[in-house]
Formats: C-alpha cells, structure tokens, sequence
C-alpha cells in the first residue's frame, strides 16, 4: 500500500485539523493548508496524487486552485468542496477537470470513499472501502 | 475572511424595553419613529385637538363678508333716503315761503299805491286773506321747520297788518283836519308792520336755504365716504379671504413636500379656530398613517428580499459549522477509543463552539429578518455595523470583496430602531458590492459627523461611481440601473424614508471611475439627565 500525497485547503480550521487523521488513516499523507496563497506556492512545490480544496474563499477562490493545478499537472486529482450544493458550479468544476464534488456538509467517510476512486483512477488503491466504518 | 458573525446579548424583558422607550420617547425629537399604537394615539390626539378649536369657516367668512357690506348699505341708503326727504321737506317749506311772501308783497304794493294815488287798499286784504290761508294749510309744515313761536308770530303779524288796514280804510278817503295826523301815523304802522312780515318770512327763507345747501352737500359727502368705505371693507375682507385660503394652500403643499421626503409628523392645530382645511388635514393625517403602514408593509417585503439574496450566502455560512460538527463527531465516535482525554474535550469544545456559531449566524439573519413594530433603543454604530457586515460576509467572499470598517472610539449612541437602520446599512453594503470589481475594496466608516450631535456614517466603494445625469434621481422609488427582475429600485428610496425618519440625512458623493460614498448621518441620544443615571436603560444593549 503506497502512501497518497494529499493536499487538504480549506479555510476551516477544523476540516484540517480533524482530517487529517481521518485520511492519514487510510494510508494518505496530508498537508493542511487554510490560506489558499500559501497552498498555491506549495503546489508549485510539489507534485501531489490528489488536491481537496474548499471552492468559497477569499482572495483565492476554489475555481482558482482547481486551473493552477489542472495547469500544473493534468495528473493531479482534484476534489471540490463547496457549501453550495449547485449543479452550474459542479458542472463549471467537472468541465475544467475536477475529477469529483462534494457538498458541504459530509461525512469523513465520503470524502474517504471519493478519494478512494480517485486513487483507483491514479493506479494506487488505498485500503478503504465505502461503507466500511461508521 | 473568516468573521465569526455577532451574537446579541439576550433581550431585556419586552416591557423593560416599553419603559425605556417611554422614557426616551419625548427626547426623540421630530419625525421620529413610533409604534403603530403610538401613532395611532397620536393621530387621536392631534383630530381632537384639531376639532376641539370653535368653528370659523371660510364660508362664514364670506357670507359674514357679503352680510356686512349689505349691513353698511342698508345704513347708508336709509341715511341718503333721509336726506333726499329732509331736501324735499325743505324745498316744500320754501315754496311755501314763497307763496306766502308774494302774497304779501302783492298787499303791499296794493299798501304803496294807496299811499302814492289813493287806489284801492280794499284789494290788499285778499292777498292778506291768501297768506293766511298758506299758513293755515301749511301749518304742519310750518310748525315742523320753524316751531309754534315764530308760526304764531307770522299769524298774529298778519293779523296786526290786516286789523291796521282794516282801521285805515275805516279812516275813509280823507286827509284833512285832526284825522290826518292819526292817519300818517297810522301809515308809518302799517308800513313797518309789513316790512316785519317781510324781513321775517325771507329771514326763514333765507335759513332755511342755508340747511338746504347743507343737507345737499352733506348727502353728497355721504356718498364719497360710502364709497371709500365700502372699498376699505370689501379690500380688507378680500385680502383676509385670500390669505387665508391662499396660506393654507402654500401650507399643504409644504406639507405634501415634507410627507413625499419621508417625515410623517402629523399636522397638528395652528391656528385658533377651525374651519374647511380642518378636515383636509385630519384626511392628510388619515393619509399618513395609511401611507405610513403601507410603507412598514413595503419596508418588510423589501427586507425580506434582502434576505432572499442573503439566504444563499447564509446557507453556505452555516454548511460551515454543520461540517465542521459533523467531522468532528464522526472522527470522535470512529476514534474514541484511541484518543485521549485531552483530545475528546477538544473535539466536544469545538462542536459545542462550532454549533453556538450556528447559532449566532440564524440569530442574526433572523434578528434581521423578524417583522415586529419600531422599538426605539439607544444604539452602538459601531456594534450594529459589524453585525451588518456579517450578515453581507458572504456575499462579500464570493465577489473577493475586502471590507474594511473603522469606528471612532465611544462614538455617544444613537437613538433609533435597529432593524431598520441594519437595512439600510445593508442596502448600502449590497449596493457597494455590486458596484465594486471582483478584489476590490468597501471602507465602512463611523465618526463624528461635521454638524454637533451626529454621527455619521460613510459607505464608501471605489467602483465605477454613479452617472451624473443619474445622481439626482437615485433617491426615487423604483429608479434601478440594475437589470430587469435584479433590483426593487426601492432600497435608496426606502433608505431615505428610514433615515429622515429618524431625524438623519443621507446624501451621496459620486465621482465617475472612482467610487462612490454615501453619507449617513443620525442624531445622536440625548438623554435628559436623570434618565441617564437610571440603570435599566444601559442593559438594554
């Protein structure tokens, strides 16, 4: 089982500090970011499997980091996370290449269960299935 | 931008608040707002007082007018008929004079000839006869001018001459001997006994022209003066009549002028009596009041739009702390075994901390949101700004809005209602956003304004500014640059109401490519001291 480079953005403190954990669980190696500037440099670092980041920010919205890192490396999945549950911004997001969407709020097991598509879709399954805890 | 939205301390008790806007009611000044049963009390109050002055119509003005001038006619018409009688009453006595002189003129020519050539003396009696009979017929009218002395003079003067005639024709014809000397002296009697006669009728006669000429001028005088004054009356009548009517007109276009600007003051008595335009301002005041709670009706749906923008934002804002529970309690039931102590209190801190966020940002929206009557309260600005900026924070993260807000440090309060004052606040943020560019900049502002005792508020924007040729009618109900089905048009207008409703001005700065700010400006607390020093008032806020 290899490890998933993970970055998680979010202005929330809390979805990174409890995450975190949540996903290095299932064999992820996450690094939390709530300033979407910093990530930003930090992508230009680093090449990472896959990019979870909250779509409504200041300065630097969601859209944003989703064509830096398209822009980057095609390679490179990237979630969604929003508060809004609407299907123009879902599709604005899939049409410039999200691989997924989630809605605010969720589960860790969802945002574990779509991560775990996205690392089947990269060739490096993690051990979880949907369903599999509480 | 992360601000946690504002949590109110919790409300004094409802009639806490009752007592303290009884206190503060006398001190609000004009144009302030009120409750519905305050205003209703105060329009009882202002149609008795406006009913409870005695009547004095226009109406009776006029007819007291026209009754007056007819008055002043009739007295000097009966006074002009008098003299037209008076004038015929003394031309008759003239002529009655007259007659009376000729005939004893004629006597007396008939005296001198008998004198000159012994003619016929016998012949003057009948004119002395005729003169007695003018006087006996005319005697009426005689005694009315002259009075019995100077009649019975005439009378018994004409009986002298005729009883003298009559003792010189008992003379006969003779001029000789000692009858001679008694007819000479008989003669020189009869002589001036007629000249008496004579100088005494012409003395009336001449008199009586004398009241004549008199009366005459005097009923023609009258006439002038009946004319000047019957002018002075009808100019002085018309002039009040007009002013009257013609300030109250130039009053209730004043009033009109004011209602339209938004201060529903209602008109109370002026003057000391009423009259027609009584009834025209207890309609106006019936009309502000309707106007009044039809604009309370219009002032709710249009907050309720607000809060329609606002309400996806403020889903969004609260999907945050829901999510963050929801990790949180997932993560503490999937890990309770292997965390520590520590660790679960943390996690139970921040849901119990994530969920009172919830809690404060429904509180706000719905503080906001809630119909319920004025309730006047001193206000911290600077407090109320921040709660307004909150409810907006979304819609500001979404446009990549940064807000900048400063205040003044203990800014004295403001006496006003809270919720209306967040709308038009939040009007003016709104508009701000939508005037600004994606990363631009709003500096909300709360100082001292220039004027003593207010403060003022500045929105400022640096987006495209508002057209010149627009500036002016930004303040009209249901003028929008926004498109179709975007804009009410009634936020600046409603605005504006709210504001001089509260004794305050809003004006706007614009300058094409540079922004735009708007200035409110309100009147600040002035409580009479003794209420200051009472406790109950403090904690309301």
């Amino acid at each position: 089982m290899s490890n998933l480079d993970v970055l998680l953005l979010d202005d929330e403190p809390i979805v990174g500090k409890r995450l975190k954990p949540a996903l290095a669980k299932v064999g992820c190696e996450v690094e939390v970011f709530q300033n979407p500037v910093e990530a930003l440099k930090r992508i230009d670092e680093k090449d990472f499997d896959i990019v979870v980041t909250d779509i409504s920010m200041a300065e630097v919205d969601g859209m944003q980091v989703l064509e830096h890192v398209v822009a980057k490396n095609n390679a490179t999945k990237v979630i969604m996370i929003t508060g809004f549950a609407m299907m123009s911004l879902a599709r604005e997001a899939m049409e410039k290449g999200a691989f997924d969407f989630i809605a605010k709020p969720f589960k860790p097991d969802d945002l574990r269960a779509i991560i775990a598509r996205a690392a089947e879709a990269l060739g490096k399954p993690i051990a979880f299935e949907a369903g599999e805890s509480a | 931008m992360a601000s946690p939205l504002h949590l109110k301390p919790a409300k004094a008790p409802n009639a806490m608040i009752e007592a303290a806007q009884e206190k503060t009611e006398g001190t609000a000044g004009q144009g302030a707002i009120n409750t519905r049963h305050e205003r209703a009390r105060d329009f009882e109050e202002a149609r008795k007082a406006l009913l409870a002055r005695p009547g004095f119509s226009v109406r009776a003005q006029i007819y007291l007018g026209f009754a007056l001038v007819f008055l002043f006619t009739l007295i000097t018409v009966i006074g002009l008929l008098m003299s037209i009688y008076e004038v015929d009453h003394k031309v008759r006595f003239l002529e009655t004079v007259n007659q009376y002189l000729i005939e004893i003129e004629q006597a007396r020519r008939f005296e001198k000839n008998y004198f000159l050539y012994g003619t016929n003396l016998k012949d003057g009696l009948d004119n002395v006869s005729s003169a007695n009979r003018i006087l006996d017929s005319n005697k009426d009218q005689i005694l009315s001018i002259t009075g019995q002395n100077v009649y019975d003079q005439m009378l018994s003067n004409l009986k002298e001459y005729e009883v003298l005639i009559n003792r010189l024709l008992a003379l006969g014809d003779t001029w000789d001997g000692s009858e001679a000397n008694a007819k000479e002296a008989l003669t020189d009697e009869v002589r001036e006994q007629g000249q008496n006669m004579i100088s005494l009728a012409a003395k009336l006669a001449l008199k009586e022209r004398q009241a004549l000429t008199k009366t005459i001028s005097r009923a023609r005088r009258m006439h002038i003066y009946f004319l000047l004054a019957l002018l002075a009356i009808m100019t002085v009548n018309s002039f009040i009549l007009a002013r009257r009517v013609l300030d109250r007109i130039e009053q209730y276009k004043t009033f009109a002028q004011r209602i339209a600007s938004g201060d529903y003051t209602l008109i109370t008595p002026k003057r000391s009596y009423r009259d027609e335009f009584t009834e025209l301002a207890l309609a106006v005041n019936q009309m502000v009041l309707d106007v009044e709670a039809r604009e309370a009706l219009l002032i709710q749906s249009h907050k309720l739009r607000a809060v329609g923008t606002l309400t996806a934002g403020v889903a969004h804002e609260l999907n945050n702390p829901i999510n963050n529970i929801m990790i949180t309690g997932h993560m503490f039931l999937e890990d309770y075994e292997s965390t520590d102590d520590e660790e679960r209190i943390d996690m139970m801190n921040d849901v119990v901390n994530e969920a009172n966020r919830a809690k404060a940002i429904i509180a706000n929206l719905l503080d906001f949101a809630r119909e319920s009557g004025s309730q006047l309260a001193p206000l911290d600005m600077a407090e109320m700004l921040k709660d307004t900026i909150a409810l907006a924070s979304n819609r500001l993260k979404r446009s990549k809005i940064n807000i900048d807000f400063s205040s003044t440090d203990k800014l004295p309060r403001v006496h006003g209602d809270s919720q209306q004052l967040r709308q038009v606040f939040l009007n003016l943020i709104l508009n701000a956003i939508d005037a600004s560019q994606s990363g631009g900049n709003i500096t909300v502002t709360v100082l001292p304004a220039d004027e003593p005792h207010y403060i003022a508020v500045k929105v400022i924007d640096y987006g495209t500014g508002i057209p010149k040729h627009i500036l002016s009618s930004i303040f009209d109900p249901f003028f929008t640059t926004k498109p179709q089905g975007k804009g009410t048009g009634l936020g600046l207008s409603m605005s504006q109401g709210i504001i001089t409703k509260h004794g305050g001005q809003i004006r706007v700065f614009s300058q094409e490519g540079h922004g735009t700010t708007f200035t409110v400006t309100l009147p600040v607390t002035t409580f009479p001291a003794k209420i200051t020093d009472e406790t109950h008032v403090s904690p309301l806020y």
